[in-house]
């Protein structure tokens, strides 16, 4: 067999395997988003077919105050979230690097919390923060009556939404420590013991050695937990969806957008939503890996 | 000998190993026929199988599964499977888009108008009288749900309505008459204020009645208070009416005087409806609105519970007109009906299924279980004399009531509804006041209506693809007069009901 027949052949096997997944993407991915985009553009109440209205729906959510409050709250929740998440994260990686006994226990142990089910630990904090019978407030009650004050009722008091959501978002700290250990360890010894010559202390060495080393980590984590702070929908679909009416400072992007499509059947309107969420996802992964070009540095070897 | 340098013969192994895997998969779990007759599940070959998706689970679903079993013993020809659907108003939408529906499902009250609009069920105008089911054998509070657009699209299966149940135990304790439920809102406030207890912290321990408690009908006060919040003749919405105002003032002024955050505390500890932790069942709360349902609730967890029930009561002077040989009390009809979707694949059947339900001995069955009054005009003496819910009688009187009404038959509803819902949280909460949330949900809620007005008008050229107006044949246009309802229509039905 020639050389060009052999490589038109590899060409072909190649194909075939990668087949399934192009058609899969294909029908199951490019499609659909294809339909979305087309959808958005029109008035699609699900029981009857689409009807083309052009912009009306960006239009209409120009205009929708719950729509604003959702992006409200969920940049709330982001910009909140992220930041106080990545630290938590970086402090426990931090400690957990540094030779401490039993330090693969703590490791298991930070880990472990992310394994849960989403639902079922929202559910477990949903019980935890109960204003009446919650834990929380059986621990902090005690602690707050000689100043005269009282615990909050949490994720019943709007005020106390957001720090109720950030507190469980911790919950799931443990991925990203994992991958923040795992980048720590890859640090070359060499440059703790360079700046440790130059009279570096323990914090100048983490900020000045172990952060910039460590910087390809920390973007995708950032970029990972503000595509899933944008999508955010289970935790407070249980937690703040009542017979009374959603907590107004516990409603969501996502959880609106599945309202829209699903319970009023405006798919149309929905998927308008969702073209946004994905712009303003890729636009902010953007101006990440734009922001970060000077900041993150990558080790070629 | 494959020549293992050669990727290509492993290759093709493996990818034929992999097809045949897959048209293997693909015959034994893909999609098939679909089964109009005998085989699995079937029950007897020569049968049509429907397929009936229920919400129902527990006491309810098996009372409905005890029907379906007796109309598979009945006849030879339709086996009907039961199949129980969460959030079936969600699934049902999507298997009905996806041209796979049932043939019968088990809906809620509210659903009939947007799915009606959408065409989205079959009309039952010439299909229910082939097999003997006629609008005139319900009772008239329920013909209401059955209609929508000048046609019939529902059957209703069982029929709530909603009332006021109080803690005898409780009322004995504080010092108020058992047997003298409140009748009108300010013997309501009265009676609350009362069985409000307080640790000595100030902290709230029990309450007397709370607008939060179930909160399944956030939307219900401005008809006790003589107006509505929707006018289905014009399509216009009466969030702002003074009635509807003066209603949630009331649900202002009591989560002030309670404490708003006291309140909250004392109903983040409120179990949730069917579990023990029911707050009336604990006796945290002493007075509930709630359907006949909750006998059940009673039943299962706390039997010996002592409790009245009475009609809900209504704004000073309108209890007048619901006393004997007036126009009936006021309440809200919350019905579950059965649709025959669009696509089904037997609607004869279906219909056959359906009227089945509809014998008087049925419908009996099931709303004992479900401790509910029966749709039907004819009940039996048996059914009323043994019905397990004390208050039967006061669930039958609303459901005949002229005063009885439905929840707005816009397809907006549901979204209308969850924008409610907030504007009770925000103005309960005390973020804004009750003519402000009003106003300001005015505005958005008749933006709404408008809104589908126009696109309905865009795709069908009328307000309704059916040809009709928009108009119920059986209106409700009960309640105060409006600003608004300056019709005459209007004013002599309010005139004469209030």
């Amino acid at each position: 067999m020639t050389s060009r027949g052999r490589a038109w052949r590899d060409e072909l096997t190649g194909l075939a395997w990668a087949g399934p997944w192009l058609i899969g993407s294909a029908v199951f991915v490019l499609l659909p988003m294809g339909m979305s985009a087309y959808y958005a553009l029109t008035d699609y109440p699900l029981l009857e077919p689409p009807m083309f209205v052009g912009l009306k729906n960006f239009r209409d959510l120009a205009g929708d105050p719950t729509f604003w409050r959702v992006v409200k709250n969920t940049a709330l929740y982001a910009g909140v979230s992220i930041p106080v998440f990545t630290l938590v994260a970086l402090v426990l990686a931090g400690l957990l690097n540094s030779r401490v006994r039993f330090g693969r226990v703590y490791q298991a142990a930070v880990f472990i919390p992310t394994l849960v089910p989403l639902i079922a630990s929202a559910m477990v904090w949903f019980w935890l923060f109960n204003g009446e019978y919650g834990l929380v407030n059986k621990v902090l009650g005690p602690v707050l009556r000689p100043f005269g004050l009282s615990p909050p009722a949490w994720i019943a008091d709007e005020a106390w939404v957001l720090p109720s959501m950030v507190l469980m978002t911790l919950w799931g700290v443990g991925q990203s420590v994992v991958i923040y250990v795992a980048a720590m360890q890859d640090v070359p010894r060499q440059l703790y013991e360079a700046a440790e010559l130059d009279g570096m202390g323990p914090v100048r060495r983490f900020v000045h050695v172990t952060l910039p080393m460590i910087s390809p980590a920390i973007l995708f984590n950032v970029i990972a937990l503000t595509i899933s702070a944008v999508q955010v929908f289970a935790v407070p679909y249980v937690m703040f969806r009542r017979p009374q009416g959603t907590n107004p400072a516990g409603h969501y992007y996502t959880m609106y957008l599945y309202e829209t499509g699903f319970v009023y059947g405006r798919m149309g309107y929905a998927c308008a939503m969702a073209w946004i969420q994905l712009l303003v996802v890729l636009a902010l992964t953007g101006v990440m890996m734009f922001a970060s070009r000077r900041v993150v540095h990558y080790t070629r070897t | 000998m494959p020549d293992r340098s050669d990727p290509w013969s492993l290759t093709r192994r493996a990818a034929l190993g992999a097809l045949g895997v897959g048209a293997a998969g693909f015959a034994l779990f893909g999609p098939s026929a679909p089964k109009s007759a005998g085989g699995a599940g079937g029950g007897g070959a020569g049968r049509i199988v429907l397929d009936y998706w229920e919400k129902w689970t527990r006491h309810e679903g098996d009372a409905m599964e005890r029907v379906v079993a007796a109309f598979n013993a009945s006849q030879d020809r339709i086996h009907v499977r039961y199949l129980v659907v969460s959030d079936i108003g969600q699934k049902s939408m999507v298997a009905i888009a996806g041209g796979r529906p049932p043939d019968i499902i088990g809906l809620y009250a509210f659903n009939v108008p947007p799915y009606a609009e959408a065409n989205a069920v079959i009309g039952l105008d010439e299909l229910a009288p082939k097999f003997g089911v006629r609008m005139e054998n319900y009772a008239p509070g329920v013909r209401q749900v059955m209609r929508h657009v000048g046609k019939w699209w529902a059957v209703v299966n069982t029929a709530g309505s909603v009332a006021l149940y109080y803690n005898k135990v409780l009322y004995r304790e504080v010092g108020l008459d058992p047997e003298r439920p409140p009748r009108t809102i300010e013997e309501l406030e009265e009676h609350s204020r009362r069985l409000v207890k307080r640790t000595s912290s100030g902290a709230l321990e029990r309450v007397g009645f709370v607008h939060r408690e179930p909160g399944w009908w956030s939307w219900l006060w401005a008809y006790h208070f003589g107006g509505r919040i929707y006018d289905e003749t014009r399509g216009l919405a009466l969030i702002d009416s003074p009635e509807n105002v003066r209603a949630m003032a009331w649900i202002a002024r009591s989560n002030e005087e309670l404490g708003v955050k006291a309140l909250a505390k004392l109903g983040d500890g409120f179990g949730s409806y069917f579990t023990p932790e029911n707050p009336f069942l604990t006796g945290k709360v002493g007075m509930i609105v709630q359907g006949p349902w909750i006998a059940n609730l009673v039943d299962a967890f706390k039997p010996d519970l002592d409790y009245g029930v009475a009609p809900f009561p209504v704004a000073s002077g309108m209890e007048r007109a619901g006393g004997e040989g007036g126009a009936g009390p006021v309440g809200l009809i919350d019905t579950d009906v059965l649709v025959i979707p669009r696509g089904a694949r037997h609607p004869e059947a279906a219909m056959e299924f359906i009227a089945f339900t509809q014998r008087q001995d049925m419908t009996e069955l099931l709303a004992r279980a479900h401790c509910k009054p029966s749709p039907l005009m004819e009940v039996s003496e048996a059914f009323q004399k043994t019905h397990p819910n004390r208050g039967i009688a006061v669930h039958r009187a609303i459901l005949a009531s002229e005063r009885a009404f439905i929840a707005p038959p816009t397809p907006v509803w549901q979204r209308l509804k969850d924008e409610f819902d907030g504007m009770v949280l925000r103005i309960a909460s005390g973020s804004v006041s009750a003519a402000a949330g009003c106003a300001d949900l005015q505005k958005r809620a008749q933006g709404m209506i408008d809104d589908a007005a126009r696109t309905r008008r865009a795709r069908y050229g009328t307000l309704s693809q059916h040809g009709g107006t928009g108009v119920p044949p059986v209106s409700f246009t009960r309640g105060a007069s409006h600003r608004r309802d300056a019709c005459a229509t209007d004013a002599e039905n309010s005139g004469g009901s209030l």
